[in-house]
């Protein structure tokens, strides 16, 4: 391949796709203060015991891994 | 104090100055890879909240710019990954058109899907190198890989698109 190439499939994926023209057009500040504001979701303690009781599961039945893996 | 250790310590008037300092910058970069400017916003905002649920971790003597960059890369990277492939033809591609716009129109859909079919990682490097025209250097930093990688991706992406758009009937 050669530098020739290049250019080539260059000039094509420019044909496809124009440069952007990356200027903000707002101040994102206030989007970032909400965001900032929000309150954080933390997982309920029943996603935790999901959690915990899985991994146990696969510890105590290392075998389910292969039927997972299968099914998956 | 220096605003990077005031941003540290959690000071938020010092994020507020680092986040106005640096958003274009960071919005402008994302916009490069996402290529759609609701989504570059959503990701400059998401970038910043990661910096400021990090910034203990951040070193104040280390440059603010090169780890914003570097995160809004891989927030990007993920959108790029998780984005569905039809979603990337623009309005553009699939508006009703004359006949000669149709074929242009059908070209560019052709060039297009063969870019979508690029793995993620080449894809991003080949959008910031080829058609973004960004220094080799710059996208290193940005991605975190040396040099020589980015020139293997490009290479890789080049081939790979060549070899499926002269099966397409895409000519130069």
């Amino acid at each position: 391949m050669t530098e020739g190439d290049e250019k080539e499939i260059q000039e094509l994926l420019q044909e496809a796709f124009p440069p952007v023209t990356p200027e903000l057009r707002r101040d994102l500040w206030p989007a970032m203060l909400r965001k900032l504001d929000a309150p954080t979701l933390a997982p309920p303690w029943y996603d935790w015991a999901l959690i915990w009781g899985s991994a146990g599961m696969l510890a105590l039945f290392p075998q389910l891994i292969l039927l997972f893996a299968y099914h998956f | 104090m220096d605003l990077l250790k005031r941003f540290v310590q959690g000071d938020v008037e010092a994020f507020e100055k680092l986040f106005r300092q640096f958003q274009s910058d960071v919005y402008g970069w994302a916009l490069r890879i996402v290529r759609d400017p609701g989504i570059a916003e959503d990701l400059t905002v998401e970038t910043f909240w990661k910096i400021y649920q990090a910034r203990a971790r951040f070193n104040p003597d280390a440059p603010f710019s090169s780890w914003a960059r570097r995160i809004a890369t891989n927030l990007a990277i993920d959108h790029v990954r998780r984005r569905r492939p039809e979603m990337e033809l623009s309005e553009e591609m699939t508006g009703v058109r004359s006949p000669d716009s149709l074929v242009m129109c059908e070209r560019r859909e052709k060039i297009a899907r063969a870019f979508e079919r690029l793995p993620t990682k080449l894809r991003v490097t080949a959008t910031l190198a080829l058609i973004e025209e960004r220094p080799y250097q710059e996208i290193a930093d940005a991605l975190g890989k040396p040099v020589t990688t980015i020139r293997t991706r490009v290479f890789r992406a080049v081939r790979i698109l060549r070899d499926q758009l002269n099966r397409a009937g895409v000519k130069p």
